[in-house]
């Protein structure tokens, strides 16, 4: 490698939030040539042995599917363990029929996927001169992923459900950015983070209104106590909208042809069975709730009709196979949106088939695009590609079955996907029947043309990339494929699974499903040949259509939702800064930025609360006088530090004023507080006198002779009074104590204090009394170190 | 070395080990009388802080061993954190210590042994090795001032 492949672009962070503003769909695919970080570490090989850390993800994920798979025809089970019980909130996992149907799919399409990565992550690394150790992290947010998609299959609590929710969305952050010299890589993290993660906020707070409404987070008990009204509709609208966004659905999808930017096996895992299966997941788990609301039902209809034709029609006119498929996925989680929002036991049970015939045909497919693009040096446009079933035949035909099963051919796993919403939709009427008809025949026009570009006419230009692929690149693509015609010949597996997950959605009731060939004149069968036809003709004659599905694009990508997406996130990129630059220019801004809230929120206090003739002058007699005498001093003290022009003269000063209030404390009988103040002022001292010395000399005299602008000259005192009478009322009116007379905490701690062996309150109140305050405040100290150490490491290496 | 040096550095030498003297007074008295793990944590820290800036932090840290202060720091909060959260094991609250009130505890002369004592060790760790380990940041940091200029 030479040297100029050593220089590291790492992205400054304004830079990565702007790019997020200017990232657009199209510009995601792109593959560095060069830029990549080295580290000093020789760049991975593409040739090489088997890399481990792929076999042993495998492997792992392989005995993960056969424990669930070995658990699940045992009859499943549940763990259910305390978590915080005075919360009531438990561990509770419970391999159900739907629980069993993800999780199978994530461990399952996570075996493959993982084998497959092994050799493609190789090539990746080495195509962008990266090391072979970068590949480590890779695999254990792959595996993270699963992990977390497992729990989020089973779990059971809505808690639960959400701490998982959120961790897939930490490992797909990591796994869409693994590319971090790349700014589409960072701002596509970062979309699918933001979207993902802010809609998660929803789920959230529709679990709260659950748990406020049934008292429990419990999944199972909430579902036995539902009852229909205003406040389970809201609160199953929310949950609904975060699963709507997870699943890359109309306005939020603009998020998945973002996370293009991953590596190719990211997304065949996350973006065709894992992430954005979560979303759908979640809809079939609570739905149960979902489906005591018409209109949340007619919403998801309404979201996953809209998703289905926009999704197709843009997944025509893309040029990147990648962008084809993140389209396409928009549009197919539609079919299982739509068939949640029809409704009844075809929807729940169709939601669970479509989840698992999909999956399995996509995975195939983003793999096939991976393949594609590493045998032909990088090249993923479509233009560029053709011919290419020459070269590598198996993947030519493996990749003919996914994009068969894709678009619902016979003898496929996805003739019955399409089946299944046909006979949904048939049941609310012509219209829906029609739209929903439409779906699949966009996807066979894309799908068609996304194979036959690459695989059929003449090679535009000559492959560069290796002449044969390794066989982890294309057998598990095979297996895929081949599984996805098993499971379209013998459908009894997935059709029994499907039932019984669908039976789960609709809380306990059975949902008949039954999925097998008619040869007869019945109306599924009869639209399912209308659109082959159509689809079949759309694809000879596209580009007759393509200016229109081309303008729609065009003006969907302009004017959509990621244009909101972006404009809201540079006016908050802009507040932060202009914040920023209020507070933290100068010192006395930032002093300011803490005094003035704090006084304006202490008025505040006062004005709410009556305090008129709270306020009182103790007697002030004799014994007094030498208490008068050290805060007299302190006083003068303060005072005094506005005059020095010598920085040591200075710290002396407030030292002595520090100093004179522990004299107060020693005086008032706390010697504890005394001792403390007394040592905290010595340390203040010296690393006041530390802090100056570092400072060039002659600064308060530069200061002094400075021409203060006018504004500042009334505006500095003016806080300074202001905070300083504050701080005077507070101080004030806790020595009158304007609060109603009652048996005092302080007499309390010193009645307890024996309890916890102390002969000393303070100890006994720092110790075991208020001990979470005090390790929340040593917390707070270390953050402080490690605060210095950065600040002053970075001023040494600049 | 300038004669004028000569007294500070005996003082300050000699001065180490009373104020160790007094910061573990302060610490094993901490439950029955004036004092605690944070009063303790400050006082030896100004000790150190004493070598610091008598000796300069290459001696200084030649013959003291703060170069892991921020270790014991970490280490503090660690051990903090372990002590306040087990009896979340056993399902107690947090801070619930050991031995329970209306028991005797066993004692090694002043020093109390339960865990609330414990505790306070593992803030005076934290005290000690945060105020260490800024003295030593900014003692580097001057060096490095003073190489520039």
């Amino acid at each position: 490698m030479t040297l100029d492949r050593r220089t590291v672009p790492t992205e400054a962070p304004e830079a990565r939030t702007s790019e997020a503003g200017s990232a657009t769909s199209d510009r995601t695919g792109r593959t560095a040539e060069s830029g990549a970080a080295a580290d000093g570490h020789p760049p991975a090989r593409p040739d090489g042995p088997f890399p481990p850390a792929a076999a042993l993800a495998a492997t792992l994920a392989a005995l993960a599917f056969a424990a669930t798979l070995y658990a699940w025809l045992r009859g499943g089970g549940s763990i259910d363990l305390p978590w915080a019980p005075t919360l009531g909130l438990r561990l509770h996992f419970r391999l159900d029929a739907l629980g069993a149907l993800y999780a199978l799919l994530a461990t399952g399409i996570g075996a493959v996927v993982f084998l497959y990565s092994g050799r493609y992550l190789r090539l990746h690394l080495s195509h962008q001169g990266r090391p072979a150790r970068d590949e480590r992290s890779f695999y254990a947010f792959m595996l993270l992923f699963t992990v977390s998609m497992v729990g989020l299959a089973t779990a059971q609590d809505l808690l639960l459900l959400f701490v998982f929710w959120d961790l897939t969305a930490i490992a797909s952050y990591f796994l869409i950015g693994f590319d971090r010299h790349e700014a589409a890589s960072w701002s596509g993290a970062l979309m699918a983070l933001l979207v993902t993660g802010i809609t998660a906020v929803l789920l959230l707070v529709g679990s709260v209104m659950l748990f406020v409404a049934y008292g429990t987070f419990s999944l199972p008990e909430i579902i036995a106590e539902a009852r229909p009204g205003p406040a389970l509709t809201v609160a199953a609208a929310l949950i609904a909208l975060a699963g709507l966004a997870k699943s890359a659905q109309v306005p939020f999808h603009f998020w998945l042809p973002n996370a293009m930017a991953a590596p190719t096996p990211v997304s065949a895992y996350l973006h065709s069975a894992a992430m954005v299966a979560a979303g759908v997941l979640l809809i079939g788990r609570t739905y149960p709730l979902l489906q005591e609301s018409e209109l949340v039902l007619d919403g998801m209809l309404v979201v996953g009709l809209a998703s289905m034709l926009a999704g197709g029609l843009i997944a025509l006119t893309r040029e990147r196979l990648k962008q084809v498929l993140a389209y396409s996925t928009v549009a197919q989680y539609g079919y299982m949106v739509a068939l949640y929002g029809l409704g009844g036991a075809a929807g729940a049970a169709g939601g669970a088939f479509v989840v698992a015939a999909h999956a399995l045909a996509k995975s195939a497919l983003f793999m096939v695009s991976g393949a594609v693009t590493r045998a032909s040096g990088g090249e993923e446009r479509l233009g560029r590609l053709g011919g290419r079933w020459r070269t590598m035949p198996v993947v030519a035909g493996a990749g003919a079955l996914a994009a068969a099963a894709l678009a619902g051919l016979p003898l496929t796993a996805g003739f019955f996907k399409d089946e299944l919403l046909f006979k949904a939709a048939l049941e609310h009427g012509p219209v829906v029947t029609a739209l929903v008809a439409a779906g699949p025949v966009l996807t066979l026009a894309y799908i068609g043309r996304f194979w036959g570009r690459i695989f059929l006419g003449s090679p535009k230009e000559a492959p560069t990339g290796p002449r044969s692929l390794a066989t982890t690149l294309v057998a598990p693509i095979a297996v895929l494929a081949l599984i996805s015609l098993v499971f379209g010949l013998w459908t009894a597996p997935l059709e029994s699974l499907a039932a019984e997950a669908g039976s789960v959605s609709l809380g306990g009731e059975p949902a008949g499903l039954s999925v097998a060939y008619h040869l007869d004149a019945r109306a599924t069968n009869l639209i399912a040949l209308g659109v082959y036809t159509l689809g079949g003709l759309l694809l000879a004659t596209y580009p007759r259509w393509l200016p229109v599905a081309q303008a729609f694009a065009l003006v969907a990508l302009r004017f959509g939702p990621e244009r909101a997406y972006v404009s809201s996130l540079r006016q908050a990129n802009r507040l932060s800064s202009a914040l920023h630059r209020f507070e933290v220019r100068d010192l006395r801004r930032r002093v300011a930025a803490v005094l003035v809230p704090c006084g304006v929120l202490v008025t505040a206090g006062f004005l709410a609360t009556p305090t008129l003739g709270q306020y009182e002058v103790g007697p002030l007699d004799g014994r007094d006088a030498p208490l008068a005498i050290v805060l007299a001093l302190a006083a003068a003290a303060a005072l005094a530090a506005m005059a020095p022009r010598s920085q040591l003269v200075l710290v002396l000063v407030l030292s002595s004023a520090g100093y004179s209030l522990a004299a107060v404390f020693a005086l008032l009988g706390a010697p504890d507080v005394a001792l403390v103040a007394v040592l905290v002022e010595t340390l203040f001292a010296l690393l006041f006198v530390a802090v100056f010395s570092l400072l060039p000399g002659g600064v308060l005299d530069r200061e002094q002779s400075l021409s203060v602008p006018p504004s500042r000259r009334w505006r500095d005192p003016l806080i300074a009074v202001v905070s300083g009478l504050f701080a005077l009322a507070v101080v004030w009116g806790t020595l009158s104590s304007p609060v109603p007379r009652g048996p005092r905490i302080s007499e309390r701690l010193i009645e307890l204090a024996p309890a916890a062996h102390a002969q000393d309150v303070v100890t006994a109140i720092l110790s075991d009394f208020r001990g979470l305050d005090t390790l929340a405040e040593a917390t707070v100290l270390l953050i402080a170190l490690a605060g210095v150490g950065g600040a002053l490491s970075r001023a040494r290496s600049s | 070395m300038s004669p004028s040096n000569v007294l500070p550095r005996a003082v300050a030498r000699f001065l180490l080990l009373p104020i160790g003297m007094i910061a573990v007074a302060l610490f094993v008295k901490g439950l029955s009388s004036t004092g605690d793990g944070f009063a303790a944590g400050t006082v030896a820290a100004l000790g150190v802080a004493l070598q610091y800036v008598v000796f300069g932090h290459r001696e200084a840290e030649r013959c003291l061993p703060v170069r892991r202060a921020p270790l014991a720091a970490v280490v503090g909060l660690a051990l903090g954190i372990a002590i306040g959260f087990a009896p979340l094991l056993s399902g107690d609250p947090a801070f619930t210590h050991l031995p329970p009130a209306g028991e005797k505890v066993a004692k090694l002369g002043t020093l109390e042994l339960a865990t609330s004592v414990a505790f306070d060790a593992a803030i005076f760790l934290t005290v000690f090795g945060m105020v260490v380990g800024i003295v030593r940041e900014l003692a580097w940091a001057a060096e490095q001032e003073t190489e520039e200029a």
